[in-house]
């Protein structure tokens, strides 16, 4: 009797390991409805959900490569390269439709680089990414001198900033993206490798998983989805700037972990990235309206993702010494 | 208390979640003694003696050094003590010298801080000296023999304060020449005062070192009273015990070409050197040799691991392209690894994903790149009852089973994808004997429905009850080829020895 009730105690304390993140999430929504109760009204919560979208498009492009046990660090880079390469051939005349394909294919190419230097070359994923970043970043500048691309066509920016009735069309593009991933993530083939070859690579590689394949496709899936943040980005502004992106550079790695996808590899689910997107953007549209100054919008918002950390890092450590 | 004990363990208990390790254990242990733990693999060895080492606490009881309780005290502070543990893979640096192997972590310093090369290296001389060892101190570690790597471990420990070094089956490399030499040093550092810990699966040579004898089975204590005069054969009933029913495979004997099923020809490649050798239908063909004698480079050779640089691999006379682990698989070739935690389990995995994975582009295709997740259900359900693998559920995340269920699901990963030839690399390692038995229970019987197997492993007592024929690595090359009759576990050192051409 009193077995079950300490094994029952365990289980719900379990259940609320597991899902700290949408614990996490209902408290800080609860937290600025009491602060600010304007918060529950359709309009911000339906921005979160815009806001949240090219962060939680990040957030799944990081953790393809986190789930390997490395780290992808270009995925802002690779957004906005990919986004000004597509509205600059849209700007010499290339039909939007196809402008829109190319974005993500030049992301798809970028992680295709990534794949190949760090899986034939064995370069370390951590550097390579941070230093392609860099290149991407830079041309962007260079390339741009500076200056904003703007004056966009509506077609191109519907997407991002079109409605259907009253509801946003970017929160809809952010779901079909998580079913999508869901599935691939726990029902294919490609995934359950990911998965496998993050948990332990020698073992995967025994048990007959093409692990260079796998690694591959993974930093390949990375770019694309990057990229594909970058369009949706970019017609959201309106415009691509010489700084894109910039502030979503290490969010999106803090919504993947703070979601649970553990950084030394092979554990995650998509519903928990999705959990830690929605909680970044929380915060960070929350404490706008509640008023805090711009500039310690930055400082707030590190400590409350500070807090987060420390409660999924100890809930590693309780499941460690269970 | 008889201030006289070196060392006291008193009803030490260990449980590892619901698998009790050991019960109610209870030595002691003097200074000048050898003291023997014999026992099968998983009977408890390596548990005790990592309690006694600090590795990892008991569950319950007391452990004395010197009339001390350590129970407080961790790895380190008990090698201050003077407990050394020496394991069974050498733990030198093999990339330092000997002298500096000595120092590890207590180099000596000149006047400024740094480290005084000369000093140290002198010192080293005339530590082996004393021990008498003829070595030369600047020696790189990687370039000595296996015989000198073993002793200037225990030099290493003595060098520490040893008072009781614990030596974990220190012999499994040697010859038997080697082993000798090895003893003719420990019983001199006994002479002198040092208690030594010796673990061993093999009787003889237990019974010729030891003067005191534990017997470890399923983690309970068997003292042997006056182990000088008891028989190997009482020593062997009382390490086997009666609970468990060891598999005796009825040998395969004869041998039509029409059986023969794989041919290697001239395979050469990493540490294999023009090895040609044939595999014939449901036949278990055991393979000795020493690591590096080219017997597990052949097994990782054959699995696509190592590369093959020369020779080919015919299966009913038809040439295998095997580049790789997944081709091995798609070809028919399975392996089981040595090393479990490194190449067989997926610690984040269930039981049920574990085995599914060399199968997930085979069996459990579908459209679209989908997994067929029922059917992966069914085959690990069917591996459950077929090995009986121990758990609540397939759901069961592997890291909760036991080592010896463990190895089932990393047995039954393979076993899933049919093979028609399954290498096993030590597959008993580190197991219960209740798991081996019904791993090799299952094997046995897949050998009856056409699968050929290769069997490596030092355990020569269960290479003789398995194997129909012997092949004996050496150099790179195979050197003996002897069917399973009429041998035993003496005749295969023997002949081990001699085809390592010792003079």
């Amino acid at each position: 009797m009193e077995a079950k009730k300490i094994k029952t105690k365990r289980n719900i304390l379990n259940i609320c390991m597991n899902n700290v993140v949408w614990i996490l999430l209902v408290v800080s929504i609860l937290i600025m409805g009491v602060f600010k109760s304007s918060f529950y009204s359709f309009g911000i919560l339906s921005n979160i959900l815009v806001q949240g979208t090219v962060l939680g498009m990040l957030a799944v492009a990081v953790s393809m490569v986190i789930l390997l046990g490395d780290i992808n660090l270009s995925t802002v880079g690779t957004a906005g390269f990919s986004a000004l390469i597509g509205v600059m051939m849209m700007k010499k005349g290339l039909p939007i439709p196809l402008a829109i394909i190319v974005i993500p294919s030049v992301g798809g190419l970028v992680g295709l680089v990534n794949g190949l230097i760090v899986t034939k070359l064995k370069a370390n994923a951590l550097i390579e990414t941070l230093a392609m970043n860099m290149v991407l970043q830079g041309s962007l500048l260079a390339v741009t001198n500076g200056n904003t691309i703007s004056q966009l066509p509506d077609s191109y920016k519907y997407v991002s900033q079109g409605k259907i009735g009253i509801f946003p069309v970017l929160p809809i593009v952010l779901f079909v993206i998580f079913i999508i991933f869901y599935f691939i993530w726990n029902k294919t083939i490609f995934g359950r490798s990911l998965f496998a070859v993050g948990g332990n690579e020698h073992s995967a590689y025994i048990a007959g998983i093409n692990i260079k394949a796998i690694k591959i496709g993974a930093f390949v899936i990375s770019g694309l989805l990057s990229g594909l943040a970058g369009y949706l980005l970019s017609a959201y502004m309106g415009a691509v700037t010489s700084s894109f992106g910039k502030s979503y550079e290490m969010q999106c790695i803090a919504a993947a972990v703070v979601g649970g996808v553990s950084l030394t590899g092979g554990k995650g689910s998509i519903l928990g990235v999705l959990g830690g997107t929605l909680l970044l953007t929380v915060i960070q549209v929350g404490l706008a309206i509640l008023g805090i100054p711009s500039t310690m919008i930055t400082l707030a918002g590190g400590l409350m993702i500070f807090v987060a950390v420390i409660i999924d890092a100890s809930r590693s450590m309780y499941q460690a010494g269970k | 208390m008889d201030n006289n004990i070196l060392l006291e363990i008193k009803n030490v208990s260990k449980s590892f979640g619901t698998t009790q390790a050991l019960k109610d254990i209870s030595i002691q242990i003097r200074p000048g003694m050898i003291h023997s733990f014999l026992g099968r693999n998983g009977a408890g060895k390596s548990t005790i003696v990592n309690i006694i080492a600090g590795v990892y606490p008991q569950t319950t009881g007391e452990v004395f050094f010197e009339g001390k309780n350590i129970k407080n005290l961790n790895i380190f502070n008990r090698q201050e003590l003077g407990i050394r543990l020496v394991p069974q893979h050498e733990n030198s640096f093999v990339n330092l010298t000997v002298a500096e192997n000595i120092f590890v972590g207590l180099l000596p310093k000149t006047k400024r801080g740094l480290v005084d090369w000369k000093a140290m290296n002198e010192i080293a001389k005339k530590e082996l000296v004393d021990y008498g060892l003829d070595m030369d101190p600047t020696e790189m570690v990687r370039n000595l023999s296996s015989i000198d790597a073993r002793k200037l471990n225990i030099i290493r420990a003595m060098h520490g304060g040893a008072k009781l070094i614990i030596l974990d089956e220190p012999t499994t490399a040697l010859t038997n020449r080697e082993r000798d030499e090895l003893f003719v040093f420990i019983r001199k550092l006994k002479e002198e005062g040092t208690a030594f810990i010796f673990i061993s699966h093999y009787l003889g040579e237990v019974k010729e070192l030891s003067e005191e004898i534990t017997v470890l089975r399923d983690g309970g204590m068997y003292p042997v009273e006056n182990p000088k005069a008891v028989t190997e054969d009482y020593l062997s009933s009382l390490v086997a015990g009666e609970e468990v029913q060891l598999i005796k495979r009825r040998y395969k004997t004869e041998y039509e070409d029409k059986d023969k099923l794989f041919e290697c020809k001239h395979l050469t490649g990493v540490g294999l050197n023009d090895v040609s050798l044939d595999i014939y239908r449901g036949e278990i063909l055991g393979i000795v040799g020493f690591p590096g004698s080219g017997a597990r480079e052949m097994c990782r050779t054959l699995f696509g691991i190592n590369k093959l640089v020369k020779g080919e691999i015919l299966y009913v006379g038809k040439k295998l392209p095997i580049k790789s682990p997944k081709d091995a698989i798609r070809n028919g070739v399975a392996y089981i690894s040595f090393d479990r935690h490194r190449e067989g389990l997926t610690p984040q995995f269930t039981v049920n994903y574990n085995i599914g994975m060399s199968i997930l582009h085979s069996k459990l295709k579908r459209p679209f790149g989908f997994i067929n997740l029922k059917k992966e259900r069914e085959v690990s359900e069917k591996y459950k009852e077929m090995l009986k693998i121990k758990c609540n559920s397939i759901d069961d995340p592997i890291g909760s089973l036991s080592g010896g269920n463990q190895q089932k699901v990393v047995v039954s990963r393979s076993l899933g994808s049919d093979p028609k030839l399954l290498i096993l690399d030590e597959p008993t390692i580190g197991i219960d004997i209740k798991s081996r038995e019904e791993i090799i229970l299952a094997i046995n019987d897949m050998t009856r429905s056409g699968m050929s197997v290769i069997y490596l492993t030092n355990d020569y007592e269960e290479l003789l009850r398995v194997a129909d024929r012997l092949i004996f690595f050496k150099d790179a090359r195979i050197v003996a080829r002897v069917d399973n009759k009429d041998l035993s576990i003496d005749r295969i050192t023997e002949i081990r020895d001699q085809v390592k051409g010792e003079k």
